[in-house]
């Protein structure tokens, strides 16, 4: 069963916090809502949710219209933020909450609890009370909570960010594998783009209650759609020169201290452009390559900052003016702060913004 | 060495002392209930006995047989006997009608203040935002202020002389302020709570008596004890309301063993342990959720 977003509109008095918003999410697929705080996203997985009432649009659960059926009667799941335990219950209590209110029968919860504390092996904590358990464990709890009843379809509310970094790591992979294992629909909210990258079969990228984009991991990052999204997407996040149009000795963007050509994936679209024409241009930091000090080809930068990240170097560049610029290069390269290093930029690695619309130029 | 040993011993000087001055305020101040419990225990003929005993020399249980029985203070042998005209044959309908009134009172203020505050935490409509403050505003006025109004509306509403009065007298009073601590209380429980026993299937109502009012137990316990510590120990509305001598709760009831220059001091006594050993044995059972209670509401509102 599909889940499917029809111009949804959600408005708190005058504040827009969700704008006419059309989704699609196929049977099974992980679904990612990905965007910065206060985007909407959270909003927008709350009525699905059914916790939050929708002011224009609808939403389809199959071709089932459930804008005003009750949560409860919706089969979804929801893990929140911050896991939202009953403190009164124990964990075995907790996790089979969902079942005794649909009057299943006494041996049956117990079966099924049972099998779940199994899976997420956390059989040695039914009995004990949320408050006697770790951050970890009771994330556990909260995902068994969800996935006992069997929905069709998963909500999550950011459910990793109360962990710290290490456990965030091991618990988005066995988040995954969970996914994969139960086979049901899963719509994800988060704003690490990390955590949406590695998890998610679609990413819908969400700005000021706007869709941006919603396609493949691999598609956002090779193919942004506008400059928010190539910016939210990729760390550390990408690179953009302002520049006018020329078509001397081809399509390039003049940049007053150099002349960058453009690649061949846009050539029909600015042929067409006027001469002079402000254009921004998009780079990411692993696309850029730091040629030798001592015999710099390319554009002349300075160096003026080094980071190692581990196996990487984050490089901070000044070229010409005020041109910044962020390479990231392997961390066996001998750069050093004050050094004169040239820049290439790969060429068919760049990206091309209009500054007025923001939306991205390519055939 | 030594010097540690010296630091030691100054330690344990220290603490001896402080012990000493502590056991003596506390004494200080039971000794008034110790006082009590004492004369209440004592025959008539010990009470004004020179030197005063704190231990009484002949434990007697005389006083308390007189209340519980209802003895006949005026009797005079020889005279004809008129049932119920002496006060301590009406100690227990006063202690009933204390219960009573203590009871009802609460129960509303308790009931109409939880609700009032899950639907100002939880709904939204145009005043919930200040409609609590309103209603400390409204505590915030001395009883003795309205004690001829409400008389006037208690009049109006043929209630005089009735425990209907000092029920909703009662209610008037202790009601903005339980429901400013259950508002504090429930603004600091979270509302994912409620909602994930809403995406579970739980109706909201059984949310509200499974999810909720379990975690607002402590909040509702402080409610109940402020709630009852007003109508207990209330004498000015009881005095102001009812005329006749059996409808009064004890707070007034006991004042008739003053009888003009005469106290009858081992009955006064008496009344005093047994009105006052109800409430405190229910303190002593939810001190723990009382200190709770109010140190969440605070910290959290």
């Amino acid at each position: 069963m599909d889940v499917r977003l029809e111009k949804v509109t959600k408005a708190f008095g005058s504040v827009v916090a969700v704008n006419d918003i059309d989704l699609t999410i196929r049977e099974k697929e992980f679904v990612t809502l990905l965007g910065p705080s206060g985007c909407g996203k959270t909003t927008l997985l709350r009525m699905i949710a059914g916790l939050e009432k929708v002011s224009g649009g609808s939403i389809y659960f199959g071709d089932r219209l459930v804008n005003n059926v009750r949560p409860g009667d919706r089969d979804v799941a929801m893990v929140f933020q911050n896991y939202a335990l009953y403190p009164h219950f124990n964990v075995a209590r907790n996790i089979g909450y969902g079942l005794k209110v649909r009057k299943t029968p006494k041996a049956e919860i117990e079966r099924r609890v049972c099998e779940v504390a199994r899976i997420l092996e956390i059989e040695n904590l039914l009995k004990r009370k949320p408050r006697q358990l770790s951050g970890g464990q009771r994330q556990r709890v909260a995902l068994g909570r969800a996935i006992v009843r069997k929905p069709f379809l998963f909500l999550m509310d950011e459910p990793l960010s109360n962990l710290d970094a290490k456990l965030r790591v091991t618990m988005r992979s066995e988040l995954k594998r969970f996914h994969i294992k139960l086979g049901a629909t899963t719509i994800y909210v988060t704003h690490d783009q990390l955590e949406a990258m590695t998890m998610s079969d679609k990413i819908a990228v969400i700005d000021a209650g706007v869709l941006q984009q919603f396609t493949t991991p691999q598609e956002i990052y090779n193919r942004p759609a506008n400059m928010f999204v190539a910016g939210f997407i990729g760390s550390p996040p990408m690179n953009f020169l302002a520049g006018t149009l020329s078509h001397e000795n081809g399509p390039a963007l003049d940049f007053g201290f150099t002349r960058q050509p453009l690649p061949a994936a846009v050539h029909s679209v600015v042929r067409d452009l006027p001469r002079g024409k402000k254009l921004i241009l998009g780079v990411r930091p692993q696309d850029i390559t730091l040629t030798n000090p001592a015999r710099p080809e390319g554009l002349p930068a300075k160096v003026w900052l080094v980071e190692l990240v581990g196996s990487e170097k984050l490089v901070d560049l000044s070229c010409g003016d005020d041109v910044k610029l962020m390479a990231e290069v392997k961390a066996e390269e001998d750069i050093a702060v004050e050094q004169t290093v040239g820049v290439r930029l790969n060429p068919e690695r760049l990206h091309l913004f209009d500054p007025e619309t923001g939306r991205s130029l390519r055939d | 060495m030594r010097s540690l040993l010296q630091s030691d011993l100054l330690d344990q000087v220290r603490k001896a002392g402080l012990y000493v001055v502590l056991l003596f305020v506390t004494f200080l101040i039971c000794f008034p209930l110790l006082w009590s419990l004492s004369t209440s225990l004592k025959p008539s003929t010990e009470i004004f006995a020179t030197p005063p005993t704190l231990f009484p020399s002949e434990y007697s249980l005389e006083q308390y047989k007189s209340l519980i029985y209802g003895k006949d203070m005026y009797f005079v042998p020889g005279t004809t006997y008129r049932p119920k005209t002496s006060p301590p044959q009406h100690f227990l309908s006063w202690f009933a009608n204390s219960i009573i009134v203590t009871f009802g009172s609460t129960l509303i203020s308790v009931v109409v203040s939880t609700l009032a505050a899950y639907s100002l935490t939880r709904f939204r409509y145009w005043g919930r935002r200040f409609i609590p403050y309103f209603s400390l505003l409204g505590y915030m006025v001395p009883s003795i202020i309205l004690v001829f109004p409400l008389f006037l509306v208690m009049v109006k509403l043929g209630l005089t002389n009735n425990l209907w009065s000092l029920v909703l007298g009662y209610v008037s009073i202790s009601l903005p302020f339980c429901m400013w601590l259950m508002w504090a209380f429930f603004r600091g429980i979270p509302i994912e709570l409620e909602e994930a026993a809403l995406i579970d299937g739980a109706s909201r109502f059984r949310v509200f008596y499974e999810i909720v009012l379990p975690m607002a137990a402590p909040g509702i316990i402080a409610a109940a004890i402020f709630s009852m510590i007003v109508a207990w120990n209330d004498y000015l509305f009881a005095r102001i309301f009812i005329n006749s001598i059996q409808k009064l709760p004890l707070t007034v009831g006991v004042m008739h063993f003053f009888e003009g220059v005469h106290v009858n001091w081992g009955l006064m006594m008496a009344s005093a342990v047994m009105m006052t050993l109800p409430l405190a044995f229910l303190f002593m059972v939810v001190q723990r959720h009382l200190v709770a209670g109010f140190g969440a509401g605070a910290v959290k509102g």
